[in-house]
């Protein structure tokens, strides 16, 4: 075992991810076997990949959050105060879809805005305003909607032009916008200066502060950054299940956050991965489709991944513990 | 002195990386104080989480009462009637004293606590140690030395016969450490066996009847304390390590120019109206007791803490100072005493350490140019002699001497013309603490100006030119390093204010 | 840290307001005058009835808050609450409904399995230091889904009052010649005398305070730490569980799904009533008279034309207002 993890190779790719990939393929393997064959096939896969789409860019998001040392988990009920607010504007208010876009970036950045400032500035616990935010987002839309589900439009329909983002002639341009975007949060995060301070404060946010760096601002950042994302999980959420209701979006959360603590992403902040949260991601997807291939009753999926996450977050506290 | 009651001996201790006791013995008799004395690192504190229980170790007896023992916990060793009155207090600010004193052991009546009977018992102990404390009050309340004399009295209460002190007297005013001695004399007159670990050589002569000497992790000695002079104990800590030569006057260049000057700083309880100059070149030491304010006027200097009034000027010009973004700006870096927690990012590497202040001049725009901040780091690694594989090395794995030169490269990357060192050699071996003495050195000859804050007397006097010295939150002294002695030290350190 | 804010000198003079219970006695002023300001502004409000309402709320979020004070206190929280309440209760319900047991029996078995979930977050908590807001957010999930794949979907109607078995709700509201009379206060009165009992004279209470205060301290005390860390969270499991039989008793159905968001209320409740976020501050009564801004605010709001989803958002608002006071509060203690 030790000297499969000293090979260079597999150190360069990194362990971890190495066996979620082999997790990820047994499950395929499962599910296929499982559902006599039926699995196969690229219907199930495209389908698990539109789930994978919104999942993705919602479990980005909280990477960022993650990584400073704090929580978010008002972002499932915030996407869909984006997607309905959006969406509600485009329907009754005549708003063009390129309008509706950004009006959904728009909201998911200001409960950023809204979550960062408070945790930032105010020294509020994240889990607060992410308990506070997630009420507001859901009572916001709400009010905003007068409690009616939003529709939005069919790709022959006027404005249905933006499902061309999520699936284009067949090709499935959700999953290449996914990973272009992953590309860029992995850069911001290695590459520069907002991303060594997000991770720099989530290690030791005082010791940042006392070489005399901004954490206030940056600290903030991650959860502009994660509002933005989670703007754009609300478009491709639309993009492959077209309707949202008041009220819901909370199961969200918790799958966002599993993607990303069995990427790595280590809850004390500090640590960080782009890559692992993306095949985190899938497996939660095809977790979920081969959940509904089967037929199994679909709370069960709310119940695997409170498991999954309690247990990579053990995983993770027993990993410190034996550090230090 | 009485029969032996407590026989450390052969106590071997490692941590990966480490050998912190090396074959230490210890005897302590009924009746007496028993002195341990150490520098910092030397390994007295590992002696006694070893007693106690905390730590388990690697080979060696432990003989109590008579009786081959090792306690597994600090339960344990409490039960049998060890009991240790820890340096960082043990409290629980939100409940009561009493409350305190008997936290885990609450006298019942049915479910029901007692909390009458433990007042009463409180004030019975309290009254045998001859002070006056309220045990209904809320813990906070208290002073820190009122504090101490609550955990003393909680070891009292615990039917102790060997109570550790470990440095009682570092946060205590004059006339608390007089209330202390009586204290412990009078337990030593019940026969109990005191080992009191201190940094003071005045209060080991006063108070001890023997004194064990540690240096590096190993035992050096026992002597008797009457019989011996300060100078037989500084030689038995100190050893063979050759330390830079003390300063008999102040070094600084004549007429150099002030750097920094600080006027009627005042910030909360702990700094009330501290004004000093910092000249060119200069080291300038800041002396007091613990809990003196020291620590907390360098951070409001720095912008750590907010100010409520007060200048400072930086080169002669006044500056506002509101964060320590502010402070950096105008070249001040600094240290902290605790490192871990405000000095260095342990889990980033020795590079992303190194250019943590001044990021943006190693980056192009929004990216880091990681090329250039290896450069600046492996130059650091040069010139301050860091012990380190490489610079892509995470600094936890680092010692602590070898972590406080990251710091240092830190602030020496951004330039910083005037840095604050906060006890610049606590967790550092003996070793290493020359070479950080002779790196302050070398650094005020290249025209840095450097503020130092110490606990440890002979630091104090081994290092400044100037010494500026707190009580209470006040100045109370500015002494050249030529007319400075522990003695005229100490009573300003210990000044009551009126 | 703790020893920074040590200096103050004793016997400070204490205001009026310090004498009759500082916050709470301000936030029992903040009761009265909202109680006058809705009774001011709508004749709706002006009425037995919806007094019997408010209080009707006022018990599964006031069992709830009493519980969750005591995770609270240890410097932890628990978030599971509010899909657990419906988790118990629909578990219980199906038992009865479906199954045949006496109402009795479910009453039992949802008040079982609260506990059983309240040692759960103990155990990921306090012996397996997982973080509390995300062990219990997990849990919190886990019930949700739970209560929803144990009924299949469906909401679950305990017997109405006059079925056989429906005496059950007469525990919290009997009718004495056509009026309703609201004694599950009772109740919620004696549970809150009890539970200040246990607080501040019982082992466990003093205990849960203390690890709030300082957990090291309290286990080089020789406190075993583990087993009152982990019966702060069974503690509030177990009122978890009342507070489903409380809804169940209240409500005429129990649906699978909800329930995410009460938790907030009870939380709220307990931190407008003066309990700490960063521990050991705080008490039962407190939390008691906090509960109450929460549910006036619940019951209120629609009698002066704002919404249900109105007062989802002020909820928020109040949350977050309480805990920057309950910050504010503690920068000023730190800094004297």
């Amino acid at each position: 075992m030790e000297s499969i993890k000293q090979n260079p190779l597999v150190k360069k790719v990194g362990f971890n991810r190495i066996v979620l990939c082999i997790v990820l393929i047994l499950m395929y393997a499962l599910f296929c076997a499982l559902t006599g064959g039926s699995f196969a096939g690229t219907r199930r896969i495209l389908s698990a990949l539109n789930y994978a789409y919104f999942l993705g860019f919602l479990s980005l998001a909280v990477t960022f959050v993650i990584a400073t040392g704090g929580i978010d988990f008002s972002i499932g009920p915030v996407m869909f105060c984006c997607a309905l607010m959006a969406g509600f504007s485009f329907t009754m208010y005549g708003v063009p879809m390129g309008g509706a876009l950004v009006i959904s970036l728009v909201v998911g950045i200001a409960f950023g805005i809204f979550n960062g400032y408070l945790v930032a500035y105010w020294d509020v616990p994240s889990f607060i305003t992410s308990m506070a935010s997630m009420n507001i987002a859901k009572g916001l839309a709400s009010v905003f909607t007068k409690t009616q589900s939003v529709s939005w439009p069919q790709s022959s329909q006027d404005g249905g032009w933006f499902r061309s983002l999520v699936t284009l002639d067949g090709i499935p341009m959700g999953l290449i916008i996914l990973l272009v975007i992953a590309v860029v949060c992995a850069v911001i995060l290695n590459k520069t200066k907002m991303g060594r301070y997000i991770l720099s404060l989530g290690s030791n946010k005082e010791a940042v502060r006392l070489s005399g760096v901004n954490v206030k601002k940056w600290e903030m950042s991650a959860y502009v950054l994660c509002g933005l994302l989670v703007g754009i999980a609300a478009i491709f959420f639309v993009g492959a299940y077209t309707t949202v209701q008041p009220g819901y979006g909370d199961q969200y959360n918790n799958e966002a956050i599993a993607g990303c603590v069995m990427g790595g992403t280590s809850m004390a902040g500090g640590l960080a991965s782009i890559s692992g949260t993306i095949i985190g991601v899938l497996i939660i997807s095809l977790l979920q489709e081969g959940i509904m291939a089967l037929g199994l009753d679909k709370n069960l999926q709310l119940i695997i991944t409170g498991v999954i996450v309690i247990v990579a977050v053990f995983a993770d506290v027993v990993a410190r513990r034996r550090k230090n | 002195m009485g029969e032996v009651i407590l026989t450390m001996k052969g106590i071997d201790k490692s941590f990966p990386g480490v050998h912190a006791l090396d074959h230490v013995d210890l005897e302590v008799r009924k009746g007496e104080v028993h002195a341990l004395m150490g520098e910092n690192g030397a390994g007295k504190s590992t002696l006694m989480k070893v007693l106690t229980g905390i730590y388990k170790k690697d080979s060696g007896t432990i003989t109590y009462e008579g009786k081959e023992v090792e306690f597994h916990n600090t339960r344990e060793a409490q039960d049998a009637g060890v009991v240790i009155v820890h340096q960082e207090l043990n409290m629980l600010g939100h409940l009561t004293v009493a409350q305190n004193i008997f936290i885990g052991r609450e006298f019942k009546k049915g479910i029901r606590i007692d909390d009458k009977k433990m007042n009463e018992e409180a004030r019975k102990l309290f009254d045998r140690m001859h002070i006056d404390i309220d045990p209904k009050e809320t813990m906070s309340n208290l002073t820190v030395g009122k504090q101490q004399m609550c955990e003393i009295a909680k070891a009292i209460s615990h039917e102790a016969k060997v109570i550790i002190f470990d440095e009682p007297s570092a946060a205590l005013t004059e006339a608390e450490i007089e209330e202390l001695f009586k204290i412990i004399r009078d337990l030593r007159d019940q026969g109990l066996g005191i080992i009191y670990i201190s940094h003071r050589m005045d209060e080991i002569k006063v108070i001890t009847d023997r004194v064990t000497v540690m240096r590096d992790g190993a035992y050096v000695g026992t002597l008797i304390t009457k019989d011996c002079t300060k100078d037989d104990i500084i030689n038995m800590m100190v050893g063979r390590v050759i330390y830079e030569d003390p300063k008999t006057k102040n070094m600084t260049p004549p007429g150099a120019p002030v750097v920094l000057k600080v006027d009627h700083l005042n910030a909360g309880k702990m700094v009330q109206d501290v004004s000093f100059e910092l000249h060119k070149g200069e080291v300038l030491g800041f002396s007091g007791l613990m809990g003196a304010g020291r620590t907390e006027t360098m951070r409001a200097l720095f912008g750590a803490d907010p100010i409520d009034s007060g200048d400072i000027y930086v080169n002669g010009e006044k500056v506002t100072i509101k964060s320590p973004q502010d402070a950096v700006k105008h070249g001040i870096g600094y240290l902290s005493e605790d490192r871990k927690r405000f000095g260095i990012v342990v889990q980033k590497s020795v590079a992303e350490n190194t250019t943590m202040a001044d990021l943006d001049e190693f980056s192009n725009g929004p990216f880091i140019n990681k090329k250039k901040e290896k450069e600046i780091a492996e130059k650091f690694v040069k010139e301050l002699d860091t012990k380190t594989p490489g610079v892509d090395q995470l600094v936890v794995n680092l010692s602590g001497g070898n972590q406080q030169k990251v710091v240092i490269a830190k602030w020496l990357t951004r330039n910083c013309d005037i840095l604050i060192f906060d006890e610049p050699t606590r967790g550092i071996d003996v070793g290493a603490k020359n070479e950080i003495y002779k790196l302050m050195n070398q650094l005020a000859a290249e025209g840095k100006a450097i503020i130092m804050v110490s606990s440890e007397m002979t630091e104090i006097l081994r290092m400044s030119d100037r010494i500026v010295v707190m009580c209470e939150g006040k100045k109370t002294g500015e002494l050249d390093i030529s007319e400075a002695t522990q003695e005229n030290i100490m009573n300003m350190a210990t000044r009551e204010i009126s | 840290m703790a020893n920074k804010s040590v200096s103050k000198t004793a016997g400070t003079k204490k205001s009026f307001i310090d004498r009759m219970g500082g916050q709470q006695f301000i936030v029992l002023i903040i009761v009265i005058v909202m109680f006058i300001f809705f009774s001011a502004m709508s004749p709706g409000f002006r009425k037995y009835t919806t007094v019997v309402s408010i209080l009707d709320y006022s018990y599964y979020i006031a069992l709830m808050a009493i519980g969750v004070t005591f995770p609270l206190l240890t410097g932890g929280v628990d978030l599971s609450i509010g899909t657990g309440l419906i988790c118990y209760s629909l578990i219980g319900g199906l038992l009865v409904r479906q199954h045949g047991m006496p109402v009795a029996v479910g009453m039992i078995v949802t008040i079982l399995i609260g506990i059983i979930f309240g040692i759960i977050n103990g155990c990921l908590v306090a012996l397996m230091d997982l973080p509390p807001f995300l062990a219990t957010l997990c849990t919190c999930m886990i019930t949700r889904g739970f209560g929803a794949f144990v009924v299949g979907g469906y909401g679950i109607p305990w017997p109405a009052a006059g079925q056989e078995g429906g005496w059950f709700r007469s525990i919290f509201k009997i009718q004495v010649g056509g009026q309703n009379i609201p004694i599950g206060f009772l109740w919620i009165i004696l549970l809150v005398v009890i539970m200040s009992f246990v607080l501040n004279h019982t082992k466990l209470g003093r205990y849960t305070r203390a690890i709030g205060s300082n957990k090291e301290a309290t286990r080089l005390s020789g406190v075993n730490v583990r087993f009152y860390h982990v019966m702060a969270y069974v503690i509030c499991g177990l009122f978890a569980g009342l507070a489903a039989i409380a809804y169940s008793a209240i409500f005429a159905t129990v649906q699978p799904g909800s329930g995410a968001g009460f938790e907030m209320d009870a939380i709220g409740g307990a931190i407008v009533g003066g309990v700490s976020m960063s521990g050991a501050v705080g008490n039962v009564t407190g939390t008691l008279i906090g509960v109450f801004v929460i549910c006036l605010l619940k019951t209120g709001l629609p009698f002066i034309g704002l919404t249900a989803n109105w007062q989802q958002i002020i909820t928020g608002f109040v949350l977050i207002a309480a805990v920057l006071i309950d910050i504010l509060k503690r920068k000023k203690e730190a800094g004297n």
